[in-house]
């Protein structure tokens, strides 16, 4: 009966399949019924994608590795709850490749910043966060106003999106440059174009101050003025399962 | 390093470096606009240098046959002192970072020099910048002693150590520009990633082709750990790094998951990237030089086979818990909890088993700050390990998920057991490694121990003490039903923390520059016996070797 | 068969919960079979009994 053991212990092969099987079975048991996702994640019809000024600006976090230090997921927990707002469903970062649920608030959750405080508030804040919260620990990011945004390659990178699952349209990859500028220009002639693409919900802004440029502070600011505004599911559910 | 090649072997790695430099002159003419071509030049700089290297040693004598009747240690010997240098380099890092968070104003307007940036350069740098490099090095010394084979060729082990290191700096520079995926522990973008899985089949070739040629049947369980590192941490890279790249000339790409599949995916990956890269591969590091330097086998062999399967089996599962109360399903949540609870038997098997083999070599711990070092680490394995369990439960969690305490607890463990396993197998190494009679100044080493032991004291304490009081402050209310502190409030009782926080570190850093000063002037002492090293070896042609 | 969210998460729990308990008895009794003994506890001396710094030729 154990010369199959023996097999196993001199045979490096079979000591490397069963390796692989044993640790497999683990990560397929538990992540491949999330893949049925219809249960896994609640619908919710008025799920908005992010506009390609947001995109820009969500990139924008994740180069700073803003995410090290500001989750996004509220538990479902009453302190939580009561801190930052309804707390998280799967739905709302349903669009996110990848999520940035974070794993450490050195600052605090971000899950529900939209429109939270003012563009100026948020352009102040991140230019230097200690002339609005003298104890801040959050570095001053002074280079956001300074550096304009790259937007030359915005239709690749929704391409690349709806490559991996989100629903652009043709016509929003086709436009997504100017869509970008019109959202912060809202007195120029591509703003029409982004607002009839993206909803008349979307903010048009010159969220940074500056009209005449469009910087990397337009596009962080016009993200994170969407956090927690791309559907209103959690709002809707906000009782159920706090513990 | 060239005059080991055979003939064969330089037309072969001149054919592998003129492939990595069209590959970034590839990547730098596609990535023109883009950081991407950053890396394509600096890869294709590292080919060239690498290829004029070749070419200028090309003439050089073949080696001598008689090299296979001997070990093969070059890529050991360098492994280990890129070890120390990723080492300071990521733990000096994480020097600064701990700083700027307690005084963010040195960020000094310089993006690159921002927490955000930084961090993953502390993250990386010590994990796989330190820590992959010593599991490298001391794989391939293991490997050897154990199967009694030579490495079966000369240049695949450097293509290993080297193109990890390429990997790594490629990694570290990326970070430090603003190039990162987010995924914490799995920041490189998709074209490191690519390299990575290489590096790795070749890596998993040497282990595959070494054990072919094995005389001793049985493969000592040290093996066992090292090919789980080396194969579970294949998986989960290559699952966790799944991603669409913006254009074959952007550095950016778009991971293949979302949500709640991307949040489940990535803590799969993280949490194995602690238990196989982080556990696994120094397990098998400790079985190896514990038991060599204490001078005993190991206590049980037969606890060390069964801890092997049940953390195999059971870490895979865990993951999860870094996930209680969020959005994912409860039952997930509920899986992943059990398990790490369950999980500590296999941990205190494979720790109670390391200090059983001590049992009556404590006078060796008392007098040798070598073995101490590996001790103490099976120490702090249990103490983590422990911890880790305890944190898992989904109570305890709501406590101290997103504070310090997490922080303290990984470093317990990074510090604790990591760094000391990989000092006490560094130091046991260095004097065979490089044929000294001694390490250079055993006094140091003993410096060095108490201030890896001081500096984790005071940086964990800190964690813990900080990581409770923030999780309370957060979910204290006052009587008319209100939270009674603000967020910010929170952040100003953490100063206090911080500080003693970066001065732990400072303290470890300042040990792991005694170590490399020790190693160099190891180094620097003539070798036992200095003369040929091939002076003394048989003389008639061993087998050769592959074959 | 339809691979809907019930039946998988059923399948995981269940087979899963028999999976454990199967290699859990396979793996000790291997490692515990007394005929094994001998075997591992050579085996165990590997590294401390190793003298001669050299492959095997």
């Amino acid at each position: 009966m154990f010369g199959f053991h023996y097999r196993i212990e001199r045979s490096a092969m079979g000591l490397v399949g069963f390796i692989i099987v044993v640790a497999s079975i683990g990560g397929l048991i538990e992540i491949a019924p999330l893949f049925t996702i219809d249960e896994t994640v609640e619908t919710a019809a008025d799920m908005r994608v992010y506009t390609p000024l947001e995109v820009a600006g969500r990139n924008i976090y994740i180069r700073e590795g803003c995410y090290a230090c500001h989750s996004q997921m509220i538990r479902t927990l009453r302190d939580e709850v009561d801190r930052y707002g309804p707390y998280s469903l799967a739905v709302e970062s349903s669009y996110d490749h990848p999520q940035l649920w974070g794993s450490k608030r050195t600052g605090p959750d971000l899950a529900r910043l939209g429109n939270k405080y003012s563009d100026a508030w948020h352009v102040t804040h991140l230019n230097n966060p200690r002339d609005l919260v003298p104890e801040s620990k959050m570095p001053a990011y002074r280079w956001l106003l300074r550096d304009a945004l790259r937007t030359d390659d915005l239709s690749d990178h929704l391409a690349a999106l709806r490559a991996v699952g989100v629903p652009y349209s043709d016509e929003q990859i086709a436009n997504a440059v100017q869509d970008a500028y019109g959202q912060a220009n809202p007195d120029s002639p591509e703003a029409a174009g982004t607002a009839e693409r993206y909803g008349e919900a979307t903010n048009l802004r010159v969220f940074d101050g500056l009209p005449t440029k469009l910087t990397d502070m337009d596009a962080l600011v016009a993200y994170l003025q969407v956090l927690g505004s791309l559907t209103d599911a959690a709002v809707r559910t906000e009782t159920a399962g706090i513990e | 390093m060239v005059a080991d090649f055979t003939r064969d072997e330089r037309v072969s790695a001149l054919i592998v470096l003129g492939g990595l430099i069209l590959a970034g002159l590839f990547m730098a003419i596609a990535g023109r606009n883009d950081l991407l071509g950053v890396h394509g030049w600096m890869i294709a700089a590292a080919g060239l240098w690498g290829f004029f290297a070749m070419v200028r040693g090309f003439g050089l004598p073949e080696p001598p046959a008689t090299r296979l009747a001997e070990y093969y240690d070059a890529p050991t010997r360098v492994g280990l002192i890129l070890t120390l240098l990723w080492g300071i380099v990521g733990m000096g890092a994480g020097f600064w970072v701990a700083a700027l968070l307690a005084w963010p104003d040195m960020t000094f307007d310089v993006a690159w020099l921002s927490f955000g940036r930084l961090r993953p350069v502390h993250t990386s740098g010590v994990i796989f910048g330190f820590g992959g490099n010593a599991l490298i090095a001391t794989s391939f010394h293991v490997l050897q002693r154990t199967t009694r084979a030579r490495l079966p060729d000369a240049i695949s082990p450097w293509f290993v150590l080297l193109g990890y290191n390429l990997f790594c700096v490629i990694a570290a520079s990326g970070y430090l520009m603003g190039l990162t995926q987010s995924k914490e522990y799995a920041e490189p973008e998709w074209y490191a990633d690519i390299w990575l899985v290489v590096v790795w089949v070749v890596y998993f070739a040497i282990y595959m082709r070494t054990l072919a040629r094995r005389k001793e049947p049985h493969i000592y369980v040290a093996n066992w750990y090292y090919m789980a590192f080396i194969l579970v941490v294949a998986i989960l890279h290559i699952v966790n790094n799944l991603a669409v790249p913006v254009s074959f000339g952007s550095a950016k790409s778009y991971s293949l998951f979302a949500g709640v599949q991307d949040a489940m995916t990535q803590w799969w990956y993280g949490h194995n990237a602690v238990a196989f890269f982080l556990t696994a591969g120094f397990l098998g590091m400790m079985y190896y030089y514990l038991p060599k330097r204490a001078g005993r086998p190991i206590f049980s062999y037969r606890m060390s086979i069964v801890s092997f399967w049940g953390i195999t089996f059971m870490y895979m599962w865990a993951g999860s818990h870094h996930l209680h109360y969020t959005a994912l399903p409860h039952w997930v949540q509920t899986l992943g909890m059990a398990f790490s609870v369950v999980l500590l038997v296999p941990s205190w098997a494979s720790a109670g088993n390391a200090l059983l083999t001590l049992n009556g070599a404590w006078h060796k711990v008392r007098d040798d700050a070598v073995l101490r070092f590996m001790a103490l680490a099976a120490i702090f394995y249990g103490i983590t390990t422990f911890e880790g369990s305890f944190m898992a439960i989904r109570a305890v969690n709501s406590l101290s998920h997103y504070t310090d305490w997490t922080i303290g607890h990984v470093h317990a463990g990074a510090l604790g057991w990591v760094a000391m396993i990989t000092f006490g197998a560094l130091y046991s190494l260095v004097p065979t490694m490089f044929k000294r009679e001694r390490i250079y100044s055993q006094k140091l080493v003993e410096l060095h121990f108490w201030l890896a032991l001081t500096g984790t004291l005071v940086y964990v304490f800190a964690m813990w003490n900080s990581g409770v009081i923030q999780g309370l402050m957060w979910r204290t209310y006052d009587e008319t039903g209100t939270l009674s502190y603000s967020f910010i409030d929170s952040l100003v009782a953490m100063h206090p923390y911080y500080i003693a926080r970066a001065l732990g570190g400072l303290l470890f850093l300042l040990g792991t520059l005694t170590a490399l000063y020790n190693v160099i002037m190891t180094i620097r002492m003539p070798a036992i016996g200095a003369h040929d090293p091939q002076g003394d070896l048989p003389a008639e042609p061993a087998l050769q070797a592959g074959e | 068969m339809p691979f809907d969210h019930e039946t998988i998460v059923g399948f995981a729990k269940s087979f899963g919960l028999f999976y454990l308990v199967a290699l859990s008895v396979i793996c000790l009794a291997w490692t515990y079979w007394p005929t094994n003994k001998k075997g591992f506890e050579e085996a165990a001396k590997m590294p401390v009994l190793e003298e001669e710094d050299r492959p095997w030729h």
